[in-house]
């Protein structure tokens, strides 16, 4: 006791306050966490064995040694499980669009996608919708990138001021909000049906925002031309409104909106 | 002057890697090599394309007003629309058989049951595809065009569809 | 030292330029086998036309394809709803110019829809055969129906009528 009360006095004389009895007894000791197994069931084909026809390979891991997102669980299996699982990732933040895929049913990013903690569930990992597979989860993007070069998507001006900025008034830039933001991960394009059964011919909502990106900047002098490019059956109005696109946006963006306003204009041009 | 200057590089490797030397026993691997020119890579490359499989889509997308919405829409219009076209072209090729007071007859001699029954299976497509018609309309002129408007218009035209169904069938 | 040399890069040079003749022969075999790119283009298949770096292409523009088919869709579309709710109210009987443009008007809604289900699954650059055959018996099928819905309309109680009757039969 006379001890105790003794370091005490030192502590207090020292300035510094502690309630413990013994310095062993103020380190705290780590609870440990419950095993929560989930089962997921992810989407595999091997170019090296193409005859094998894809099938869904089943793994289970322990969410609490895992991050929340469903990335972090597709890194795990891939460091621990199975090193042959491909997937693209890149920023792990959802803003390069490289992990876009179908998760429980719905295109979105991986790495921005929550694991549901609900273990008697499994959560089922396809790649995006009706594109050809080049490996696992990995969709062939080459289409995708040639249409949206095919739109043009740059500034075309052929008298841009010469002495200073080109200016844009403040209303103006805001007609751009909501659809500059696109970080082309083409999870829009392959949620729209219209888009699976026609993906030769009809753009697709994403190329279509971006096409209306550049149509309603206002320092852009090609409107017209940009817009008779669309004027046929195929590029814009295979577009029937199905509003999948929107809904799986996983950055919040509203392509259907931009579709709409690009069929008004052409119609009351 | 670096070896690789000299052109020696290659040659130092294999050299190092040449049994006659007893330090390395790495056995020397032989490996196939075909010189093919820079053309081919895109006949290889179509030849691999041919391969992929095409990734699953309506079978596993997650059914949600959307499309399902959008893909009853279709279905109640074709529907309606072949029985508009089978009616006149019945008419047409048989004009007594098909007459108004003809068919009035024979429906007014089927059983009660039957009866409510058909006019649920003709009243309920008609309701639905007019509103979710109506909402088209309003999207096409800038109305709704949010996941919220598309939600709440499409739940909107659900209860007005069962209501009217249901007016209609007591009519 | 004097194997070093003798395999030196210089040395190879020589010896491949010697060698090629015999080579040649060979790569060529291989090169055969590899077809060139615009072969084999199938449409919404996975091979694509020119490069990765190709833009795709745009058809010539059209307006009666393009933004004049989906405004006089719309305006159709539009229309049949104070048709539709006039045929409820009075009866065909009493208003066949009513009975006549609602025919009309319901049957070329229905051509329309019909034949964008068309575009939208057969269409002919996938199906050269069934594409155009469907597509052409649709036509057909219309104007049957539009002379059917004509005869009905003149020799019997017409559309709004027929309809009340079986409705309440």
């Amino acid at each position: 006791m006379q001890s105790i009360v003794a370091r005490s006095a030192i502590r207090s004389s020292k300035g510094f306050r502690t309630f413990a009895t013994s310095a062993a007894r103020s380190q705290a000791v780590p609870t440990e966490k419950p095993v929560v197994n989930k089962e997921f069931k992810i989407y595999r084909w091997n170019p090296d064995e193409p005859a094998k026809k894809p099938t869904l390979q089943s793994y289970t891991i322990d969410l609490n040694q895992c991050g929340p997102m469903i990335l972090d669980a597709l890194i795990k299996i891939k460091n621990e499980i199975d090193p042959t699982l491909t997937f693209r990732r890149s920023c792990r933040e959802g803003i390069c669009g490289s992990c876009a895929m179908n998760i429980n049913g719905q295109n979105t990013l991986a790495c921005l996608c929550r694991i549901d903690r609900e273990s008697s569930k499994d959560t089922k990992i396809y790649p995006l919708p009706h594109m050809y597979v080049v490996k696992d989860l990995v969709p062939d993007l080459t289409l995708f990138y040639k249409q949206y070069k095919s739109i043009e998507p740059y500034l075309k001006n052929d008298n841009p001021p010469e002495d200073r900025e080109f200016l844009q008034s403040v209303e103006d830039r805001r007609k751009l909000d909501g659809m500059y933001e696109c970080i082309l991960c083409a999870c829009c394009s392959t949620s729209c049906p219209s888009y699976w059964w026609n993906q030769d011919e009809y753009l697709g909502p994403a190329t279509l925002m971006a096409a209306y990106r550049w149509m309603a900047d206002s320092r852009d002098s090609y409107t017209a031309q940009r817009k008779e490019k669309l004027q046929n059956e195929m590029s814009l109005y295979r577009c029937h409104t199905i509003f999948n696109c929107s809904r799986t946006c996983p950055k919040g963006l509203n392509p259907a909106k931009a579709i709409a306003k690009i069929k008004l204009e052409l119609a009351t041009e | 002057m670096s070896a690789r200057a000299l052109g020696l590089g290659p040659a130092f490797r294999q050299a190092a890697f040449a049994p006659k030397f007893a330090r390395n026993q790495i056995a020397r691997r032989t490996v196939q090599t075909q010189s093919l020119p820079p053309s081919a890579a895109e006949g290889i490359l179509n030849k691999q394309r041919l391969q992929r499989p095409s990734s699953p889509h309506f079978t596993i997308y997650q059914p949600q007003l959307t499309w399902y919405g959008s893909i009853a829409h279709r279905g109640t219009g074709a529907g309606l629309s072949v029985l508009l076209y089978g009616y006149a072209l019945a008419y047409l090729v048989a004009p007594e058989t098909f007459s108004s007071a003809n068919v009035v007859e024979i429906v007014a001699g089927l059983p009660d049951a039957v009866k409510y029954a058909g006019k649920a299976v003709l009243a309920a497509p008609f309701a639905f595809h007019s509103f979710n018609g109506l909402r088209h309309l309003s999207w096409d002129v800038g109305k709704f065009l949010t996941v919220k408007g598309a939600y709440s218009s499409g739940y909107a035209v659900l209860g007005a569809t069962a209501v009217t169904t249901a007016a209609l069938v007591l009519m | 030292m004097s194997a070093i040399v003798a395999r030196s890069a210089f040395n190879r040079r020589l010896a491949n330029t010697f060698a090629r003749h015999s080579l040649r022969p060979a790569s060529q075999q291989v090169l055969a086998r590899w077809v060139s790119s615009e072969s084999g283009y199938v449409p919404g298949g996975p091979i694509y036309k020119g490069t990765v770096n190709d833009p795709t292409t745009f058809p010539p523009p059209s307006r009666t394809h393009g933004s004049h088919h989906w405004a006089f869709e719309r305006l159709l579309s539009a229309g049949l709803v104070p048709l539709t709710a006039a045929a409820f109210v009075t009866s065909g009987t009493n208003y066949p110019v009513l009975d006549g443009i609602l025919g009309i008007s319901l049957v070329m809604h229905s051509h329309i829809g019909f034949d964008a289900m068309l575009v939208d699954y057969v269409h002919a650059r996938k199906f050269p055969i069934l594409g155009p055959l469907c597509t052409w018996t649709l036509r057909a099928t219309t104007v049957a129906v539009l002379v059917g819905v004509y005869q009905f309309n003149t020799n019997d109680v017409g559309l709004t009528e027929f309809i009340a009757k079986v409705w309440t039969a």
